[in-house]
Formats: structure tokens, C-alpha cells, sequence
């Protein structure tokens, strides 16, 4: 199975749903992790003593870290993956839990205020719209969502528009 | 890079490569637990088309972040990023990012803001992985004079 008609409206039945989710506190580890995996090796984003004299409570986040986490939670159960190992509950509301392929596809971001470990993350994601396309493979789908990223006071830290591609 | 005492439109900025590996893709999917087996299932992304496990579009996107951020330092904001990923690329590529300023603009008091593009290129083909835009928030005395005209 690839993506269908089928597939197509039950995407855009989510269109315009609103998600609201907390996903929970940026631990120091996870930043430093990530920024260690990007290959960052900027003092602001490994050294606490480092970022406090700069003026931030801790170690601060690479600014793409908030999109680039997939999953905030411990993860679904193996039996609620979908073939292509990606989450069918959680991971793109609306897509069948099985026969189609996810591929990102770019994203456009603002950076509003610097993301620092201990802060609670809220994030607001709304599917803008689905637009059917030919490709070699056949029929994809470009689905773009808007997330917004705010902090436990509700200031937003991060909005970004991500494009999606299902075949 | 470029002096950041003279930018104007058309300023080039210096390469920066990024060379990936498997172990690399594999700990930024463990760091975004980022379970799409096409990052680390070989025999899964052949048959879905592809030569080898695939970096990522965010960890794409993390090498553009810290290209700009990189030349940015304490002095300078990143404000926006866009970026298109025109072409896949698999783990152990080297991937160099260059910018050009595309245009300068007045900021707040004191500041301007210039617009990067910037473009991801895989080395073993030149090709084209990453297209990209970068508005960055810097000091006024980094722009050449006449470069706000």
C-alpha cells in the first residue's frame, strides 16, 4: 500500500485540528546529547559555569533542538510502529498505522527566545494543509504542519512550519 | 569567513563541511529518539530506493543551524531558518554548507539584519542535498558602509 484517496482525506480531516501536548522538561542531558551528536562543540551548549556567565540559568540548546526531537515520551510499544519504524499514534495524527512512508521534507523556523535546560516545553501543532503531488514513485502527499513551542509561562520559545512528505 | 566589519549584498561567507558517519546518524536518532529505521536499517532504505541509511533532515538542518550560529558568535542572533532538502544524502557523506548575503536590512537601534542563502552540497557528486535561507540579527558596525543604501 502507498498513500491513496483514502489516506488523502483522512489527513485532511485533521486539517485546522489544533494539538495541544506537553512534552516535558529539557533536561541538561538531553541538550548536551544532542548538541553532541550535531558535533557542536560550543562551550554554551555543554558547560553550565560557562552559560551562567553569560547570563542563562544553564547549559542552553542548539536553537533547532525543539524540532529536532521526534518523541518526548519513553516511546509507543513495538506492536504500534509502523513498518517504517516510525510511531502510528502519536507521529502524524491522521496517517495509518501501516504502508506509508514519512520522509521530512524542510521546515522554515523562528527563533523567538533561546531554549535553556530546565525549561517545560508546551508545543501547539496544527496541520496547515495536504497537496497531492506526482512523484517517480507515484502519488505523495505534502503535508505541512505549524508548531508552535512555549515555555512554562506560555512565551513562545520557537514557531515553525515543517513539510512532510507521505508516500 | 567573511570580515564581519565589511558585509553588503553579495558578501560570500567561508565552507564550513560537516563529515557524517553511520555512528553519527545513529547517536542523532537516538538523541531525537528518531525511530524511522530508513536512519538505521540498512536493508530497509535499499529497498525503499536508497544506496545506504540516510542522514536525517533535521541533523540537515542542525548543520545549517550551527553553520550560521557558527559565524554569528555572542555578538550576532540567529532569527529565522528555512530549508528545503532537495536531494538525499547517506551516512558517511561529507556535506559542506556556503552562504551569500542576499540582502541587508535596518533592525532595531544599533542593528541590522541580513539575509543568507545557503546551500548544502554533497562532496561525492556536488550535488545540491539542502537549500536554504538565514535572517541573522548583527551590530551595525558589522556592515560595509553604504550597505543599508
Amino acid at each position: 500500500m502507498a498513500v491513496d484517496d483514502a489516506v488523502r482525506e483522512a489527513l485532511e480531516r485533521e486539517v485546522g485540528v489544533e494539538h495541544e501536548e506537553v512534552l516535558g522538561e529539557v533536561s541538561a542531558t538531553l541538550t548536551r546529547r544532542y548538541a553532541a551528536a550535531v558535533g557542536e562543540r560550543d562551550p554554551l551548549y555543554h558547560d553550565a559555569a560557562y552559560a551562567q556567565s553569560l547570563g542563562y540559568a544553564n547549559v542552553v540548546a542548539p536553537p533547532n533542538f525543539l524540532p529536532g526531537v521526534i518523541c518526548w515520551t519513553e516511546g509507543a510499544p513495538y506492536d504500534r510502529l509502523r513498518e517504517d519504524g516510525t510511531e502510528a499514534d502519536t507521529h502524524l495524527p491522521g496517517v495509518p498505522a501501516k504502508g506509508v512512508r514519512v520522509m521530512g521534507g524542510g521546515e522554515e523556523m523562528h527563533f523567538t527566545r533561546p531554549v535553556v535546560a530546565g525549561a517545560l516545553i508546551t508545543r501547539r501543532t496544527v496541520l496547515l494543509d495536504v497537496t497531492p503531488r506526482d512523484s517517480r514513485q507515484g502519488l505523495m502527499l505534502v503535508a505541512r504542519y505549524a508548531d508552535h513551542y512555549l515555555d512554562d509561562a506560555g512565551d513562545e520559545l520557537l514557531r515553525s512550519v515543517r513539510t512532510v512528505l507521505l508516500r | 569567513m567573511t570580515s564581519h566589519q565589511e558585509l553588503r549584498t553579495g558578501s560570500a561567507l567561508e565552507a564550513q563541511t560537516n563529515q557524517t558517519s553511520i555512528t553519527q546518524v545513529f547517536r542523532y536518532s537516538a538523541a531525537t529518539w528518531n525511530t524511522h529505521r530508513i536512519h538505521y536499517d540498512k536493508d530497509y532504505a535499499v529497498k525503499e530506493g536508497y544506496p545506504d541509511v540516510l542522514v536525517q533532515s533535521h541533523l540537515h538542518g542542525a548543520f545549517l543551524t550551527k553553520y550560521c550560529t557558527d559565524w554569528a558568535g555572542r555578538d550576532a542572533r540567529l532569527v529565522d531558518l528555512s530549508l528545503r532538502v532537495r536531494r538525499f544524502a547517506v551516512a558517511g557523506e561529507a556535506l559542506t554548507t556556503v552562504g551569500a548575503v542576499t540582502s541587508v536590512r535596518a533592525g532595531d537601534e544599533g542593528r541590522a539584519l541580513v539575509d543568507i542563502e545557503l546551500i548544502e552540497t554533497r562532496e561525492s557528486d556536488n550535488e545540491t542535498c539542502v537549500e536554504g535561507t538565514a535572517t541573522i540579527d548583527v551590530p551595525l558596525t558589522w556592515l560595509a558602509e553604504g550597505a543599508l543604501s
